[in-house]
């Protein structure tokens, strides 16, 4: 849907996009994810057609009028009702279009009961919402959503979330965010854009496989006396620290560290290593085992990863 | 909902309608007051040291030099506001984003302020001209029609070029006050350019004051030469107006 090559935009100096070819399928939910700073905003504009690229090409498979855009922080004139609002975004796009769709998407976007009021009296979720009903209201095949959710509450981020999700298959959404959680949740295809470089894209499952370390997660109980066991810590309570000393003396541990709560993390040399051995060597240490198993990786340490 | 209403409401939700009347009507009903009972309050008011001031009894152009020299600067002024708040777009990005990635090409989103900004103008010049033509014709004397709408007419081509004006400067400060600033100081230049008697019947300042002048005896020859530069300005602006809304950021 989205095809961009060797796109570079340059201030002066700094490059806020170096060399980008972003590839998003037709149907996809795409996550554009990284840190504020990284290009996010500046890559949509320029395929939104905001922006003009210093260098580089843009394709897109969408005819003209059906590629809709939200900002981060939508706006409209307060002094417009939200039904005013996504009317008026119809008849900008869709003059074909009847009351009724503009009913359906305030239905969907829950602004029904909102719909007369002036939207100046919005809240920031309302808005947020009210610029989706007017980015859906024209049936767009592509849309270029920038930040949708990083500036609500938890509800309302909940709430745009759940309605994104809605349109997979309905239409191509391109999604920024740098809150990794949200990409995670809502997209099928990601890209990792760090310092105005592209430094991965690919679907989520082939990004979490691929930066996949076989890693145990342990949680103990610091400070209690077990009295079972003939190794460390015993009768004084078996600390997170102790556990990871001692497992780090293991063959099969490549490293173990200690962090808050009596957390352990153990890297494996294998899975196989750990589901064999790690029991027994935790019973060894005399630790009061509250939780154990292997961790379920996450965009954040695939990025922090990518990035570091 | 479509372009236009968005300008008709924008006129009527934010009382923008209200600050152009006001201003015109208000002088329309002042000025021939004021040139007819001038004597009167200049007698009431008396000085300190005993001196009289005598005035000419008022004759009915008065009444119309008294609006015009009072419409002709604070009008323009809330002219100028009221039409950046409508024609720099992009003061807000995001409401600029709403409309720029909806409406192709650009000078699309324009044309409705454009036109609507001038109507409004138009319309509160108009009334406040009629209010002062009826109000001088009542209380001094009744003024030569023709005269009068010529004016009105000439008037009007000022408020044209002030529009476009402000169209054009909006398009490259993207902010409303430092759209109203620029404006102002071109405006407030062109008198002072005026000031040499060559280029005055040339500069488009010079139509605001057609009515006054006219009813009083001025020619139209004075003003065919800044009439026509005001024509070829206003057009010459709103196509720079249209050229530079399309423009991206660099």
């Amino acid at each position: 849907m989205i095809h961009t090559r060797d796109l570079a935009k340059r201030y002066g100096a700094h490059a806020a996009l170096d060399g980008v070819d972003l590839h998003v399928p037709a149907g996809s939910i795409y996550g554009l994810a990284g840190p504020n700073g990284a290009g996010k905003t500046t890559l949509l504009d320029i395929v939104a057609g905001l922006r003009a690229p210093t260098s580089g090409e843009v394709a897109i498979d969408a005819a003209p009028g059906t590629i809709a855009v939200l900002p981060d922080t939508p706006q409209f004139d307060p002094w417009l009702t939200g039904r005013e609002v996504v009317a008026l975004a119809q008849s900008l796009t869709a003059p074909a279009g009847d009351d009724a769709r503009v009913d359906e998407v305030l239905d969907q976007t829950g602004l029904a009961d909102a719909a007369a009021r002036r939207c100046g009296g919005y809240s920031r979720g309302m808005l947020q919402r009210l610029g989706l009903a007017a980015t859906l209201v024209s049936r767009p095949s592509l849309i270029l959503l920038d930040e949708p959710a990083s500036a609500l509450d938890p509800q309302g981020r909940r709430e745009v979330l759940d309605l994104i999700s809605q349109l997979r298959g309905q239409a191509t959404i391109l999604f920024s965010s740098h809150i990794l959680g949200d990409v995670q949740e809502v997209c099928d295809a990601v890209g990792v854009l760090h310092h105005g470089r592209l430094l991965f894209q690919g679907p989520l499952s082939e990004l979490l496989v691929g930066r996949a370390v076989p890693r145990y997660l342990v949680r103990v109980r610091e400070g209690a006396a077990t009295g079972v066991g003939t190794g460390v810590g015993t009768g004084a309570g078996t600390t997170a620290h102790d556990v990871a000393a001692a497992l780090s003396r293991e063959p099969w541990v490549a490293s173990a560290a200690a962090g808050d709560a009596g957390q352990v993390t153990i890297e494996v040399a294998s899975m196989a290593d750990a589901e064999h051995r790690l029991p027994a060597a935790l019973a060894a240490t005399g630790a009061s085992v509250v939780s154990l198993g292997p961790e379920a990786v996450s965009l954040e340490r695939a990025f922090l990863e990518l990035t570091s | 909902m479509n372009l236009w209403r968005l300008e008709w409401l924008r006129l009527m939700r934010t009382k923008r309608w209200v600050a152009l009347a006001a201003v015109y009507v208000l002088f329309g009903l002042i000025g021939p007051l004021t040139a007819r009972y001038i004597q009167e309050i200049l007698s009431r008011v008396g000085s300190a040291d005993g001196t009289v001031i005598t005035v000419p009894a008022p004759t009915p152009p008065d009444g119309m030099v008294q609006f015009v020299s009072n419409a002709s600067q604070i009008g323009t002024l809330v002219v100028v506001i009221v039409a950046a708040g409508a024609l720099a777009f992009d003061a807000i990005p995001e409401m600029g984003v709403f409309l720029r990635t909806r409406v192709t090409p650009a000078s699309r989103i324009l044309v409705p302020r454009l036109v609507v900004s001038f109507l409004a103008a138009a319309g509160a010049f108009v009334a406040g001209a009629g209010v002062a033509w009826y109000e001088t014709w009542a209380l001094i004397g009744a003024l030569d029609p023709g005269s009068v709408l010529a004016g009105v007419a000439l008037g009007l081509v000022f408020l044209a070029f002030v529009v476009a004006l402000t169209a054009a400067v909006a398009q490259r400060m993207r902010k409303v006050l430092g759209t109203v600033m620029a404006s102002l100081v071109v405006l407030v230049a062109m008198p002072l350019l005026g000031l040499a008697p060559a280029i005055s019947r040339w500069l488009p300042t010079s139509l605001a004051n057609a009515l006054a002048d006219l009813p009083g005896g001025g020619t139209m020859d004075n003003y065919w030469p800044a009439l026509g530069v005001s024509v070829v300005a206003t057009a010459l602006l709103v196509w720079l107006a249209f050229g530079w809304a399309g423009r991206r950021e660099a």
